[in-house]
């Protein structure tokens, strides 16, 4: 029998927190996926910069795989374990380090999270403006690995946008640090943006420092009942060119259908096939009255047949339950998962042809549609029907999923808008990327990564 | 049957209240104004009754500044069929309040008034009752459901001790609690269709109402902010700094 590497592992770290408790290798070896059994080595909880550095180098000397660790609340298993890998959870490192009122920019360890991000910018009278459901789970290091999106990326951009620095250790483990929170910074390589988005396979981030932005006026939500698919981007073009738009999202009768049985209240007495919430800078009574003469323009170019207005904070987040409550409402039935983007201006067509791709292909299956149609990304879950078994399901929708492949192909578009590729998606990167592009990706892996042990087997 | 609703506009549940730097006040310009939410479950039971076909008319009334008028329009769009806006600049207290609505009362003669238990902004939890001994009518406060046959009203009213059910006649006042109803959203067309729904507008100092004003504020002090915690490393050192705390 061979000896564990984890002895040596101690042995370098004696303080470091490590655990081998099976109720942890089943926590902390999954995300909010849950079609890969956790088996994870063990789970180690750093307690600051030197543990990571030295864990890495431990993993490049015993050839140990490390899966890097945040919130967890991934939907393309990219923080899935099951391969007897060390799982580096960063939740022990969650503090806030700085604020600079001069740089506006907060300085954090990568497992605070997201929420604690905006409380503590609100702290200083500034917003961090990437914003998404999961605010209360996940974390800004997972964040930055995914380059999450979210609702507010009409207004604001994705995570990407808001990295002013960031502190990486690398798969070699080398501890960078990465443009210095400057704003001009014309020497070569940007290899923040590398980090950014690379699904923990190039090394680990150990420190971000975000840029913040004043707070936005006053706002006000509209809900919209929608009559037709068509007439989601005409809703779209008039809110656009009217309102200062922070978010513009969309969702079906049948994601409405499983939010209520979640326990939201019904906005209208009658059921729309569709659903529209967009949220609006409403400083004053001048911008309520564009709301309301964009309803009027709406109602009488039949895109829209009813509509609704917050009165109050509360009621706004009232409508936001609606739509932000989609996923977890959803949780339980395990549904199957697309999240896909294509350029705004193809959006019209490419939600008809979804439409009947998907009537035609999964005409027994509950398909649940919503996302954030104003930036071109559509999230669509399938419902398993009880009768079918989960193997079959997957299977069939994995079937689906290489038509829907072809669509986006034609279309330009993306396989994954927000949610990575992971394990779940891996399949399906070359209907998004070329080749050359995906040899590129690996020859960049394999400087900063030369053994392979950052989270290997997602991806590609 | 009428039914007069009390509508307060107060800073946003949801705004984290901040003190003026000069203790004066809070701060209240650039910051989001709503209905008192109890005030809002008010207008939202009015508007059920007269649903039923137990009541014909509601009418929402607020006192407070000119600026009062949106917010009043926000409550007709929610459904009531005319506003009562009593124009004042000062802040009213509730004793004030309660001889204000009881001129409206005169003027309306309604058969019952729903108020909100309290406003959010002085929890006074006070103008229902004074308003009921001035009218020298019934009064059923915290309501949690409302049932109206004939001249009687059968309340549920949330008590330390649960529930209490009693009957009052009719007309009463009946303050809510947040259990009552859940208030529903405002329609855009509702919206369009309030700006042409009657407001009326009553200079405060024309209804002849006696100041009951006598508290006075003198400073505003936001809560002491919690001092951070420490970690302590075993029992051991816990038990030592409670000690010197002088807490065991």
């Amino acid at each position: 029998m061979t000896i564990s590497p984890l002895v040596s592992l101690r042995e370098r770290l004696p303080q470091l927190k490590l655990t081998t408790d099976a109720t942890d290798l089943e926590h902390y070896g999954r995300d909010w996926t849950r079609r890969w059994t956790p088996a994870p080595l063990a789970i180690a909880l750093p307690a600051d910069i030197a543990e990571v550095q030295t864990i890495v180098r431990w993993a490049n000397e015993t050839g140990v795989a490390i899966v890097p660790s945040g919130g967890r609340t991934g939907l393309s298993g990219g923080a899935v374990a099951a391969n007897g890998e060390l799982v580096v959870s960063l939740e022990r490192m969650n503090r806030v380090l700085g604020f600079d009122a001069a740089d506006r920019t907060l300085t954090v360890q990568p497992g605070i999270a997201l929420e604690a991000v905006h409380n503590a910018a609100r702290e200083h009278g500034l917003i961090y403006p990437v914003d998404f459901g999961a605010r209360g789970s996940c974390q800004i290091g997972g964040n930055i690995a995914t380059n999450a999106g979210g609702i507010r990326v009409i207004r604001y951009g994705n995570t990407r946008n808001w990295i002013a620095s960031l502190k990486v250790v690398t798969g070699a483990g080398e501890l960078l640090e990465l443009n210095r929170s400057l704003v001009k910074n014309a020497t070569g390589y940007d290899l923040r943006h590398l980090f950014i988005g690379s699904e923990g396979t190039l090394g680990l981030v150990v420190e971000a420092t975000l840029a913040l932005t004043e707070a936005p006026p006053a706002s006000q939500v509209l809900l919209f009942a929608v009559p037709h698919m068509q007439a989601l981007m005409q809703v779209f073009g008039a809110c656009r060119s009217r309102l200062q738009l922070s978010a513009f999202e969309f969702f079906t009768d049948r994601a409405l259908h499983h939010v209520r049985a979640h326990g939201a209240q019904a906005p209208f007495e009658q059921v729309s096939p569709y659903y529209v919430v967009t949220e609006f800078d409403a400083a004053d009574e001048a911008a309520q009255a564009e709301a309301l003469a964009v309803f009027e323009h709406c109602l009488e170019q039949g895109w829209v047949s009813d509509g609704v207005l917050s009165q109050s904070e509360a009621q706004a987040r009232s409508l936001w339950r609606l739509r932000e409550g989609i996923t977890e409402s959803l949780a339980p039935h395990k549904p199957y998962k697309n999240d896909i983007s294509v350029r705004i201006g193809v959006v019209p067509a490419f939600l008809q042809e979804m439409q009947e791709l998907l009537t035609r292909e999964y005409p027994q299956f509950d398909v649940v549609w919503f996302g954030h149609i104003g930036d071109g990304n559509l999230h669509i879950n399938i419902v398993k029907p009880a009768e079918i078994d989960y193997a079959a399901f997957i299977a069939e929708c994995e079937r689906v999923t290489e038509l829907m492949c072809e669509v986006l192909r034609r279309h330009g578009g993306s396989i994954s808008a927000e949610h990575g590729i992971g394990l779940v998606k891996k399949a399906y990167l070359a209907s998004a990327r070329s080749v050359e592009e995906i040899a590129l990706m690996r020859g960049i892996r394999a400087v900063l990564d030369p053994r392979g042990v950052m989270n290997p087997g997602k991806l590609f | 049957m009428k039914i007069l609703v009390g509508y307060k506009r107060v800073v946003d549940y949801n705004v984290r209240i901040q003190v003026k730097p000069d203790g004066s006040g809070v701060v209240t310009e650039g910051v989001k104004l709503s209905a008192n939410p109890f005030d809002e479950i008010a207008l939202e039971e009015a508007l059920r009754l007269r649903e039923k076909g137990i009541a014909t008319d509601v009418v929402v009334a607020t006192i407070g500044p000119a600026d009062c008028q949106a917010h009043l329009r926000n409550g007709l769009a929610m459904g009531a069929n005319r506003a009562i806006h009593v124009v004042t600049s000062e802040a009213i207290q509730p004793l004030t309040a309660a001889r204000t609505l009881l001129k409206l009362i005169e003027k309306e003669q309604p058969d019952l008034v729903i108020l909100g238990k309290q406003a959010i902004d002085d929890d006074c939890n006070q103008t229902g009752q004074m308003l009921a001994a001035l009218w020298n009518r019934p009064q059923a406060t915290f309501a949690s459901k409302v049932e109206i046959s004939g001249s009687t009203a059968k309340v549920t009213r949330e008590v330390d001790a649960g529930l209490e059910t009693i009957e009052i006649d009719l007309p009463a006042v009946i303050t809510t609690d947040l259990r009552l109803n859940e208030p529903r959203f405002t329609k855009l067309p509702d919206i369009m269709k309030a700006k042409s729904k009657p407001l009326e507008s009553i200079p405060l100092e024309s209804l002849g109402v006696e100041s009951g004003d006598s508290l006075k504020t003198t400073a505003y002090a936001a809560p002491p902010k919690r001092s951070k915690g420490v970690m302590v490393k075993d029992v051991a050192e816990l038990v030592a700094l409670l000690k010197t705390k002088g807490l065991v």
